[in-house]
């Protein structure tokens, strides 16, 4: 019984089917985007399957962020029951490649997709290259920048003519702007996610960036000079919070909560961000506010960057038909083309013809902070590295305590370098 | 006769043979493969290359491992006898209540045991917050400095310990309340025509008659917080991971962060030997004792 009326149920499907369409072919996809930039993604999608009506369907998954996605990509391409296409970090692409779950975007691929290697910076491109050959089409750069208060930074006589924060182009020249609205009676003049030392690794590996500091070298963590390059920029910080120039112990959602009810005049964060801001001015509850890149603390400008890719997974035991490939190449090629619309999530688009448009310059605050996609450092190339990497564990077992006036910068340096060379 | 009984064995086999052969294929097999994975350096998927005891020989000088060793131990310590010391107490007191307040109480002391452990999680942290913890602000009416209790290693375990206590001692004061109720009402009667104090009923009766109750608890007890993971893993995410590290929070980094399988492995069976050797010993000592009471 139970048999008959589920063959009726595929036969009745099969009609559907074949009313619509001879041969519409079904992309699944995983994504691990449930913030603002979810949302965003979602119109994206559905705008890309009202396109391609009958012809291409996007069936997509939104899993949990971090480890928790990128262990059940890892598992299921194992079995063989991998998406046809998913979103992965480019900082994590190393240790991929060294499992064997990402498939090569060979050059009959990027010449289906209708994208090249001119359409990218040379860091983006880098950063999804592993011995030459490319495993994934970087949809984003996401890169950290400093966003501020209008009203507060502009009362305290502490905005230039062009309306951006006095003081970016040093580390002295910073500090006496935070201090200036410590004086002012600010009570978190920056707010920090000194909680976090996860997410204070992107500040940290900026100013180490801005001292032409490598975090690997030929293998090496922290070889020569470089130890001492991250004690500096450490030093930096703990300095911050020694004369209660940031907040302390505050985690991320503390942060943007500090930072949207004015208790904190500014806050160094992802674009990811932006929406949040956009969101809440849109509603009028939000201050002036403005987005722009790091100051330079040290001697030139670097922002850490990574970039949101799509990659196809490479699932053990199952083919891949050439109909399905075509259809995977057109989502990514369509992505990549419609892709201004992700960047009012606040994300840089990788695909340079965007960013080359007239509509994405006449952006804000997207247009301000652009310029520093010249200036980007990404993760250094090692399966230990990436988003919720072991690297990224060690970091924050002493970030915390050094950001939060516990431990030496000097001390923190010498276990991070001792524990990375552990691994 | 003879063959009553090889047709009742054989209906007892065909009974237990269903269990028997889920429990070999989800547990000894996989324990087997267990073992044998440690002695390799096997990614997290897949196979991987013999590699001798090279997996346990590199433990003692894994600073890692340490951490989780011992921060493993002093859980154990700050959870396991306090949590069924503090289950005691409450089944105690909860005895006493009769009708439908002693239900109304048992009930909020049960409360916690059914939660899952996101929501555990997020109960306490929108009380201990540094930046807006509700804790917070009283110890800022009180004129207290704010403590950063998930942030700083001295705070971390005991801060995690009160958390499982408060957590989990629903089910041992269940535990406990049986064994209350099972104790005779007649000879707390002759007791009290004895003119025994309070102090002495409890010394003399309730706790040697509890004793089994007691070791039950205990060895429940231990043998899930030797094994505590969800708790450590929420509340330092972020925060200080490879301090507060933890046996089964180690496994975990090196199977699904670094794609160490056969090392993870190796982790996994030392746990296994420390509980397995720790509910022998905890047996034996309760049998020993018991051997004294009686």
């Amino acid at each position: 019984m139970y048999a008959v009326s589920r063959l009726g149920a595929v036969a009745a499907a099969a009609i559907m089917v074949a009313g619509s369409a001879a041969a519409q072919e079904t992309v699944v996809w995983w994504d691990f985007l449930s913030g603002g930039d979810g949302v965003r993604m979602k119109q994206l999608i559905e705008q890309f399957n009202a396109e391609h009506e009958g012809q291409i369907a996007i069936d997509a998954t939104t899993l949990e962020w971090g480890t928790p996605f990128y262990s059940k990509v890892q598992t299921s391409a194992a079995v063989g029951e991998a998406p046809d296409l998913m979103t992965y970090h480019a900082s994590r692409i190393p240790l991929a490649v060294q499992q064997g779950i990402l498939q090569e975007i060979t050059a009959a691929d990027w010449e289906a997709m209708g994208l090249s290697q001119s359409d990218y910076d040379a860091a983006t491109w880098d950063a999804v290259t592993v011995d030459g050959k490319q495993y994934a089409v970087p949809f984003d750069t996401h890169p950290i920048v400093l966003y501020y208060n209008k009203d507060i930074l502009g009362q305290a006589g502490l905005l230039t003519e062009d309306g951006l924060p006095k003081g970016m182009e040093s580390g002295e020249a910073f500090t006496a702007t935070l201090q200036a609205l410590k004086d002012a009676g600010v009570q978190f003049p920056m707010g920090s996610v000194t909680a976090d030392g996860n997410f204070m690794f992107r500040t940290i590996y900026s100013l180490m960036g801005q001292q032409d500091g490598e975090l690997m070298t030929d293998g090496e963590f922290l070889a020569g000079d470089n130890g001492e390059k991250l004690q500096n920029a450490l030093a930096v910080l703990a300095g911050w919070t020694e004369d209660g120039l940031q907040s302390t112990y505050t985690d991320y959602p503390a942060t943007v909560a500090l930072f949207t009810s004015g208790e904190a005049a500014m806050m160094i964060n992802g674009v990811w961000e932006v929406p949040t801001m956009a969101d809440l001015q849109a509603a009028g509850n939000l201050f002036e506010w403005g987005a722009v890149e790091l100051p330079v603390i040290f001697d030139h400008p670097s922002t850490y960057a990574d970039s949101h890719a799509f990659a196809i997974p490479a699932n053990q035991g199952v083919e891949m038909t050439p109909e399905k490939r075509a259809a995977v190449e057109e989502v990514i090629g369509w992505m990549a083309r419609n892709s201004l619309a992700w960047a009012s999530a606040g994300h840089i688009p990788a695909y340079n013809p965007v960013t080359a448009s007239d509509e994405y310059k006449a952006m804000e605050p997207n247009a301000t902070y652009s310029p520093l996609t010249a200036n980007m450092i990404f993760d250094p190339k090692t399966p230990l590295a990436g988003v919720a990497g072991p690297i990224f564990d060690v970091m924050s077992t002493y970030f915390v305590p050094t950001l939060n006036g516990e431990m030496d910068p000097a001390e923190a340096v010498e276990a991070i370098r001792d524990e990375l060379n552990d691994m | 006769m003879l063959r009553h009984s090889t047709k009742e064995t054989l209906i007892a086999l065909a009974l237990v043979m269903p269990f028997i052969a889920i429990y070999g294929l989800v547990f000894i097999y996989p324990t087997i493969k267990m073992f044998l994975l440690s002695f390799t350096d096997a990614p997290l998927i897949g196979p991987g290359t013999y590699v001798g005891i090279e997996n346990y020989t590199r433990l003692p000088g894994d600073r890692r491992f340490g951490t989780a060793f011992w921060n493993t131990a002093y859980f154990v310590a700050l959870s396991v006898v306090p949590g069924t010391f503090a289950a005691l107490g409450i089944a105690l007191g909860v005895e006493r209540l009769r009708g439908r307040l002693q239900a109304f109480v048992l009930a909020l002391f049960f409360l916690p045991y059914i939660l899952p452990v996101s929501v555990v999680y997020l109960i306490w942290d929108w009380t201990l917050n540094f930046q807006f913890g509700i804790a917070m602000h009283l110890f800022d009416a009180v004129g207290i400095d704010r403590v950063p209790v998930f942030k700083s290693t001295a705070w971390f375990m005991p801060a995690v310990a009160v958390v499982t206590i408060w957590w989990t001692s629903g089910f041992s004061v269940l535990l406990f309340l049986s064994g209350l109720r099972a104790i005779p009402p007649e000879i707390y009667e002759a007791a009290a025509l004895d003119n025994a104090s309070r102090w002495t009923t409890f010394r003399r009766m309730t706790w040697p008659l509890l004793l089994p109750v007691t070791a039950l608890v205990l060895t429940i007890q231990l043998i899930l917080q030797l094994k505590i993971f969800d708790q450590v893993y929420l509340f330092s995410t972020g925060g200080r991971p490879n301090d507060n590290l933890v046996m089964v929070y180690y496994i975990f980094q090196r199977a699904f962060q670094s794609d160490q399988g056969g090392r993870a492995a190796a982790i996994a069976v030392v746990l296994f030997a420390m509980v397995v050797v720790v509910s022998v010993l905890n047996f034996q000592l309760v049998r020993l004792s018991r051997g004294r009471a009686g």
